[in-house]
């Protein structure tokens, strides 16, 4: 699973540990699934999703 | 409450229960401590309700399953095997006419000594819990460098 979460910070100028208080899990969390360590849930994967104001399969792509 | 406050109440409770150990020993009273530790976890539980900050979420919950999981299916093994000799010996019951001694199969450990084994090996699960956690944790990016 890969993801642009990276890229959407960027965009937001918003740091990890911003990002993981207003979505509600930790920095390290953050930082785990930007680096492709942590798959996050469907819950998690939405409300990053949500607050970037774009569509799951914006931020997260899915390959074999 | 905050979360280092936490922590430091839980090392506080830890402390005072090993303070209650060595006086239940001297007293020569386990009901103490017993109930000692069961307050004593009881109120880092309660502790734990109040605290404000964040302290896990669903990667650490998925961290400390796995590690469950792993823990209870390596040890359940060991542990049943070791059960199940210690039951064959209990269960033992001299034949007629009475077999040579060398034709017994040897004793490994005493009914009383398989119990204290018993209770060595619950005291090393949580060794074992402790190294698959930190497999665990290290799988799923606990100790990462950030690039920030």
């Amino acid at each position: 699973m890969k993801n642009k979460i990276k890229v959407f910070r960027a965009m937001h100028d918003l740091t990890q540990e911003d990002l993981a208080q207003t979505i509600g899990v930790t920095r390290q969390t953050i930082l785990a699934i930007e680096k492709g360590k942590y798959v996050p849930s469907l819950d998690l994967a939405f409300r990053i999703a949500r607050h970037f104001q774009v569509t799951l399969e914006e931020v997260f792509t899915y390959e074999d | 409450m905050k979360k280092n406050t936490f922590y430091l109440l839980a090392g506080c409770i830890a402390l005072i229960l090993l303070a209650i150990f060595w006086y239940s020993v001297e007293i020569h009273n386990p009901l103490l401590i017993e109930f000692a530790f069961v307050i004593g976890i009881a109120c880092a539980y309660f502790a734990r309700t109040r605290v404000t900050d964040l302290i896990d979420d669903e990667r650490s919950a998925k961290i400390t399953e796995q590690a469950v999981l792993r823990t209870f299916q390596v040890f359940w093994v060991g542990f049943c095997a070791l059960s199940i000799g210690a039951v064959m010996q209990i269960l033992y019951v001299p034949q007629f006419p009475r077999e040579f001694l060398l034709r017994r199969s040897p004793e490994l450990l005493s009914p009383r000594m398989m119990g204290y084994f018993q209770l060595g090996l619950l005291c090393l699960m949580i060794f074992l819990y402790v190294g698959f956690r930190m497999y665990y944790a290290r799988k799923y990016g606990e100790w990462e460098i950030d690039e920030e």
